[in-house]
């Protein structure tokens, strides 16, 4: 079953089963020729997906027990960020008079098998969340959602920033990625994290998320 | 407008730590004759205090005159980059740090350099002017002392972010909306850093806070000389 994705983001899935909307998210060419954002919900939706991603991602990593002492309490404090972007542009987009889609399903495979994973993991969705933010702000209309979007961005950029360095990579190029952040567009946010995520017509293999 | 106590910019946090009532008292009412001189000094183009002192006034609200524009907001990034530049100039070339410190702490310097690069030459790809470089000022026990100077580094990029963030909803250009976001990020990024190196939180809160140009210059001016 497929459902244009412009019907997705528009929050139209209020309708439609979480798993069938999942795979309208999965499925790559309905966002490969989906035009460019209509509006200011549809790109908020768009950036709630990828806080979903990340909410639960934590919420599953940190229950593993993976962490301890100061990584453990850096890691439940970004939990607690994603947490509170959800809550923030669902509660926006229904201010907006729009629908917030549903969750996606997910599946984080061997993220959680070691702390390794995990945080390399967290490495590259926080950073795929920084450059998706970018590269969506330019279809914001309005100006206080910007100044929103923007202050979530500079959060994602704190999260990738930290968690590369606890992983001890190199300054330039792990924990810092350049003198400017660099944007993707939703196509390639969609290649960095369909991986993780399920549903019918879904994409998920095992293939490493690089960027 | 955020009411800012002025020498409490950050949850306790001191921004501008004065030595003494007279000094905190001298540079308040310094700042409200910066105002005063915006008229004089706005025609001295290329002064650096020239921007800080109009931008202050027209913060004053003595004047209601047009918007900030796009210029203007970039000339005041340009002024908190000369200053990052330069700190971080001076900071690394007094050797207080080593191994994984001055490799995180090197890429700054490099980043705020290369900002002040790229806002000057968007500022004359607009056909404007951009301001000199400030003779800046530090307090003399910033460069003798790890602690210290990490400690002003933090200051520094938690005001840098909420001066950019601050700027996001009044900038026409879309095009120089981005430039500026992509910046900000970076300076995210250094500011969680610099929090981790001090024991100080890297994520002070889910949404960056912002500060209007009037408090974040009010917190710098104490560092610029002329």
């Amino acid at each position: 079953m497929r459902i244009k994705r412009s019907e997705f983001v528009k929050g139209r899935t209020a309708v439609v089963p979480p798993a069938v909307a999942v795979g309208a998210l999965n499925n790559r060419f309905a966002w490969a020729q989906a035009a460019d954002f209509e509006n200011d919900v549809d790109v908020l939706n768009y950036a709630l997906t990828l806080e979903y991603l990340e909410a639960e991602f934590y919420r599953q990593g940190n229950s593993a027990g993976l962490l301890s002492g100061k990584e453990k309490q850096y890691l439940d404090k970004v939990q607690v960020d994603e947490e509170s972007h959800v809550a923030t542009i669902r509660e926006t987009i229904m201010a907006l008079g729009g629908s917030p889609v549903a969750a996606p399903g997910v599946d984080f495979g061997d993220a959680f098998s070691s702390r390794e994973n995990y945080l390399t993991t967290s490495h590259t969705f926080e950073n795929v969340g920084v450059s998706a933010y970018l590269g969506a702000a330019g279809f914001i209309q309005d100006k206080m959602i910007l100044a929103a979007a923007a202050g979530i961005f500079g959060v994602e950029a704190r999260h990738a920033a930290i968690v590369g360095n606890l992983l001890g990579l190199e300054p330039e190029g792990g924990v810092y990625m350049g003198v400017t952040e660099t944007g993707l567009t939703p196509t390639e946010v969609l290649d960095a994290v369909s991986p993780f995520l399920t549903g019918p017509g879904g994409m998920k293999d095992d293939a490493a998320v690089t960027l | 407008m955020n009411q800012v106590p002025d020498h409490q910019l950050f949850d306790g946090k001191p921004v501008v730590e004065f030595r003494s009532e007279h000094d905190r008292r001298s540079f308040l009412r310094n700042a409200l004759l910066v105002g005063v001189g915006a008229t004089y000094v706005a025609s001295v183009a290329g002064d650096p205090r020239s921007f800080l002192r109009s931008s202050t006034a027209s913060a004053v609200g003595s004047r209601t005159g047009p918007a900030t524009s796009d210029l203007d907001i970039l000339n005041y990034a340009l002024t908190l980059e000369y200053l990052e530049a330069g700190f971080y100039e001076r900071g690394l070339a007094a050797g207080l740090l080593s191994g994984r410190e001055l490799a995180l702490v090197t890429p700054i310097r490099d980043h705020e350099v290369a900002h002040v690069q790229a806002v000057s030459d968007t500022i004359k790809a607009l056909g404007g002017t951009p301001v000199e470089k400030p003779k800046l000022t530090f307090p003399k026990a910033t460069f003798k002392n790890k602690d210290e100077f990490l400690a002003l580094a933090s200051v520094f990029e938690e005001l840098g972010v909420k001066a950019y963030h601050g700027q996001v909803p009044l900038i026409e250009s879309g095009d120089i909306l981005a430039a500026a976001a992509s910046i900000a990020g970076v300076e995210s990024r250094h500011a969680a850093i610099l929090a981790d190196l001090t024991g100080g939180d890297p994520f002070p809160r889910p949404i960056e806070a912002t500060l209007p140009m009037k408090a974040v210059l009010k917190a710098a001016m104490p560092f610029i000389k002329s």
